[in-house]
């Protein structure tokens, strides 16, 4: 009941009483909240009763990686372009091999009781999780200061599609040790390769059952359906159920022509499950478990912030839009959230133990450290960028109830009143997709806040 | 999913579509258990609970064409894929799954308290009570001295006493006035059917849960002497069963405010305060000795005559539970247990249809004492004859009364409402259809008219 409030809690957040903009943008707080919790603080949550959540956590993570899926390669403004997808994929790799390789050779240090598979497994995994920069956080700054230009862009491009390589490790890390592998000897590819064709296989019959015809409910049907039986199906053989649904909503949005409707209807979801997906690997973190722990989270974690310092540097150097940017462009990608937690969370329930235990911490040690120095970072990268404006320093506090043009509610979720988004050109005077401006004398009713004095 | 009502006819090659994304899901299912060492865990019921939601559907799509409800189609998939065909779902992961079924019971209650319309009841209330009253001691009646005249052929009964046979075909004749709350909202939302028909059987069979559960106690009390000799008939049952029921209503009614109040103030995430109710308020309910089944029934009544939310209720319920119906009816599939009906089958065939012909006669004669129009008259019973959870249910409580029957009897009930549930539904879509009241009919009766008189403005199916 604590878990379906917390969703509860969280669809709110979504949709607009509380606000995209306010809050933390990695949704560390509810981490921090779970581990306050969790066994290992307050005890008020025990340990028998995670296990007894360990199936939900399982289909909401990957329901979560579905949506990423969904969403993968696309920013706001569209299709994030090749050149930027490939670097994003390309920086995700790289950085997610820097902290393996760390971790890797810490571990040979402070873990000397691994085996060489675990060491191996653990590498992959810290490497996964701190490869990403979570979209939530540049979509944070760039919503609540109201920043627009083409370093925002960029940034919000690499975000947007840089969950593959960290997905792609962890679906390596869980071939190495797969459930079901019999008589036979398979390689570690050919796991990773089958994990895919799940993901695949299963994306395609969604595809050819949402059909020509979209309809609302049986859509849902079709969603849920092939989502848990891939999620089922991939957990069955040990394999990695996050990268099989991701690429599954690649495969969706690749290949439906409904995939805005998708989208649109998949979205809202993410939230109310995001937040118990947080607050369960908040409550399942064991920082001093073992004693090589701690020391390994602030390799991992230094490690981190190096790449991402070494990504930042060969973004300005291959991005014209970065050129003009500061050494510390890569600080301001240092943020890392859902996915990160997601995949610690996953790597717990799939290697419970030292390997977990120690991915689970590096994911949210780097979450945690993001929170303060990624946005910070962003902030004063794109301020001096020209991105955003001063008169936003302090956002404006959102009419609650503007309407769009044909009369639904549309700016719940946004800090910025509506009128201002559809009347704001966009760089190069194009305007915002799936939105049309409106007649410059025109303006849409709000409702007053009651501290106005207001009747 | 179904409960769309999408009704629109569909081609052969969709079908054939769907037949070829039906055989690669059994496929990659029958693959991922024969390769799997995890036969117990999570992940089973995880991929089983999508195969079923997937393969349900798809079934009931295929069925459309011969006529039959969804609801075969989705019963047809568990069978299929449960453990006693391709064994693709076992045991131990259709039991994790029955854990849908609270879910799906609070959504059928909900959905059939807020369907009964007070000023429509009042209509058909004189009528509802000559049907319920000759539907009750009619086929209680027949339905115990059936059992009793042939208790030779029912293995565990023709060892029995005299008297101990006797007091187990009374508890067989309330268990035959039990009648299937969800298989009849599973093919109203299908269907979408509106009309006297649907109106008068959801009327019917939501009111004679009551009656049911009472009989049930009463009849506990009454034939223990006769089961069990040396003990004497204890007003304890009816006590209980007196606080159940009013408290029952009283809580369904307080939740039924609260439900309105925040249907009208917040109105929004509706599937998470009914899954909270499902899973949350069913366990809660049970723990402290209330009917479930009648609190949310009384609170959809209450939401929806006793306030303007009763629509958005419904819609949403409606919304909810198509999906839900899908794993509850698959479930129910997967749990028939073949082997068990091929043993009793004589038995069960024969307690069954003598049901089917009892209600039909029942049906008919109280439809001439009301004065009902001639579809009810003629159509009446047919949505009737459905059984599931419900008498499962009852049956559990009666060898719970009385352990002295063994597995026998509950292997009976299973056996019986197994004929039942899949012989129900289709009666039931049958009488709809023909009484023109689903939406497919509907629009071909308006389509028929709308060309006879050229009238070119779109009707709604409804």
């Amino acid at each position: 009941m604590g878990l379906l409030l917390l969703s509860y809690i969280g669809s709110f957040l979504v949709g607009g009483h509380a606000l995209r903009g306010y809050g933390l943008p990695s949704g560390s707080e509810f981490v921090v909240l779970g581990f306050a919790l969790g066994p290992f603080a307050l005890g008020l949550v025990e340990r028998s009763t995670l296990s007894m959540f360990e199936p939900v956590a399982d289909v909401a993570l990957g329901w979560l990686a579905l949506v990423v899926g969904l969403g993968f390669g696309f920013s706001k403004e569209g299709r994030v372009g090749p050149a930027r997808l490939a670097l994003g994929v390309g920086l995700s790799l790289g950085v997610g091999a820097v902290v393996g390789i760390a971790v890797w050779v810490a571990s040979g240090i402070f873990a000397s009781e691994l085996g060489a598979r675990e060491r191996t497994v653990l590498a992959l995994g810290v490497g996964a999780a701190c490869g990403e920069t979570t979209r939530h956080a540049v979509a944070w700054v760039v919503e609540r200061y109201r920043a627009r230009g083409q370093l925002a862009s960029l940034i919000d491009d690499l975000a947007d599609s840089d969950d593959l390589g960290p997905l792609l490790i962890m679906g390596v890390a869980f071939a190495l040790a797969p459930a079901a592998e019999g008589g036979l000897s398979i390689p570690v590819y050919v796991w990773t390769a089958i994990t895919i064709g799940i993901g695949v296989a299963l994306g395609l019959i969604a595809v050819v059952l949402l059909g020509s015809d979209f309809r609302l409910i049986q859509s849902w049907g079709v969603l849920l359906g092939t989502s848990l039986l891939t999620i089922g199906t991939t957990a069955r053989f040990g394999l990695s159920p996050l990268l099989a649904t991701f690429v599954m909503g690649v495969t969706i949005a690749g290949g439906s022509q409904h995939r805005g409707e998708i989208v649109a209807m998949v979205a809202p979801t993410e939230r109310p499950v995001l937040l118990p997906v947080l607050l369960l690997a908040g409550a399942h973190l064991r920082p001093l478990e073992a004693p090589y722990l701690l020391p390994l989270a602030c390799v991992a974690l230094a490690a981190r912030v190096l790449a991402k310092v070494g990504a930042g540097l060969v973004v300005r150097r291959v991005c014209p839009a970065a050129g003009a940017t500061t050494a510390t462009l890569g600080l301001g990608m240092l943020s890392c959230g859902a996915v990160a937690m997601s995949m610690g969370l996953g790597f717990s329930l799939r290697f419970p133990g030292k390997v977990g235990d120690a991915v689970l911490l590096c994911a949210a040690v780097a979450t945690v450290f993001g929170e303060f120095v990624g946005p910070v970072s962003l902030r004063s990268l794109l301020r001096k960028a020209g991105e955003i404006a001063a008169v936003s320093e302090v956002p404006p506090r959102p009419s609650r109830w503007s309407a769009s043009p044909d009369g639904a509610r549309i700016s719940e979720v946004s800090p910025i009143p509506a009128a201002d988004v559809l009347a704001t050109p966009l760089p190069g005077g194009v305007s915002l997709p799936g939105t049309t401006p409106l007649p410059a004398p025109q303006k849409l009713p709000t409702i007053p806040r009651p501290e106005d004095g207001s009747p | 999913m179904s409960g769309g009502g999408d009704t629109r006819p569909k081609g052969v090659r969709q079908h054939l579509t769907h037949a070829l994304v039906l055989l690669l899901l059994f496929a990659l299912l029958y693959l991922g258990t024969r390769g799997s060492q995890d036969v117990h865990g999570s992940a089973s019921t995880i991929a089983a609970a999508g195969f079923l939601l997937l393969a349900g559907t798809l079934a009931s799509e295929l069925v459309e064409p011969l006529g039959l409800p969804h609801l075969s189609g989705y019963i047809l998939a568990g069978v299929l894929a449960g453990p006693h065909v391709l064994h693709l779902v076992d045991h131990h992961t259709v039991n994790a799954l029955s854990g849908v079924n609270a879910l799906a019971l609070a959504l059928i209650a909900l959905a059939g308290g807020a369907e009964l319309k007070l000023e429509v009841v009042r209509k058909v209330l004189k009528s509802i009570a000559i049907h319920m009253l000759f539907q009750t001691v009619m086929v209680f009646v027949g339905l115990t001295a059936i059992f009793y005249a042939a208790r030779n052929l029912i293995p565990f009964v023709a060892a029995l006493p005299v008297a101990a046979a006797a007091g187990v075909a009374v508890l067989w004749g309330v268990l035959a006035v039990s009648r299937s709350p969800s298989a009849t909202l599973g093919i109203l939302a299908q269907t979408r059917a509106s009309g006297p028909l649907a109106m008068h059987t959801l009327a019917f069979v939501m009111t004679s849960d009551i009656v049911v559960i009472t009989m049930a106690a009463c009849s506990i009390s009454a034939v223990r002497p006769l089961i069990e000799p040396g003990s004497s008939i204890s007003l304890h049952e009816l006590e209980v069963l007196g606080h159940e029921l009013l408290g029952s209503v009283a809580i369904g009614t307080t939740l039924g405010l609260g439900l309105a109040a925040y249907l009208r103030v917040v109105g929004r995430q509706l599937i998470l305060v009914f899954v909270a109710l499902g899973f949350g308020a069913t366990e809660m309910l049970r723990y402290l000795r209330f009917d479930a089944l009648l609190v949310f029934m009384t609170a959809g009544f209450v939401v929806m005559n006793l306030s303007r939310q009763g629509e958005k209720l419904l819609h949403a319920v409606q919304d909810a539970a198509s999906l839900v119906f899908v794993l509850f009816f698959a479930t129910a599939g997967a749990h028939l247990d073949l082997p068990l009906l091929r043993d009793l089958w004589p038995a069960a065939l024969l307690l069954g249809v003598s049901r089917a012909v009892i209600t039909w006669v029942a049906g008919r004669i109280s439809s001439r004492l009301a004065g009902d129009p001639p579809l009810i008259q003629r159509w009446a019973s047919a949505g009737l004859v459905s059984q599931a959870g419900l008498s499962i249910g009852l049956g559990l409580v009666m060898e719970r009364a009385f352990p002295t029957l063994g597995s026998g009897f509950r292997a009976l009930v299973v056996a019986c409402v197994a004929f039942n549930e899949v012989l129900g539904p289709i009666l039931f879509k049958l009488a709809l259809d023909r009484a023109g009241e689903t939406a497919v009919e509907a629009s071909r009766g308006t389509r028929g008219s709308a060309s006879a008189t050229a009238d070119e403005v779109p009707a709604s199916p409804r």
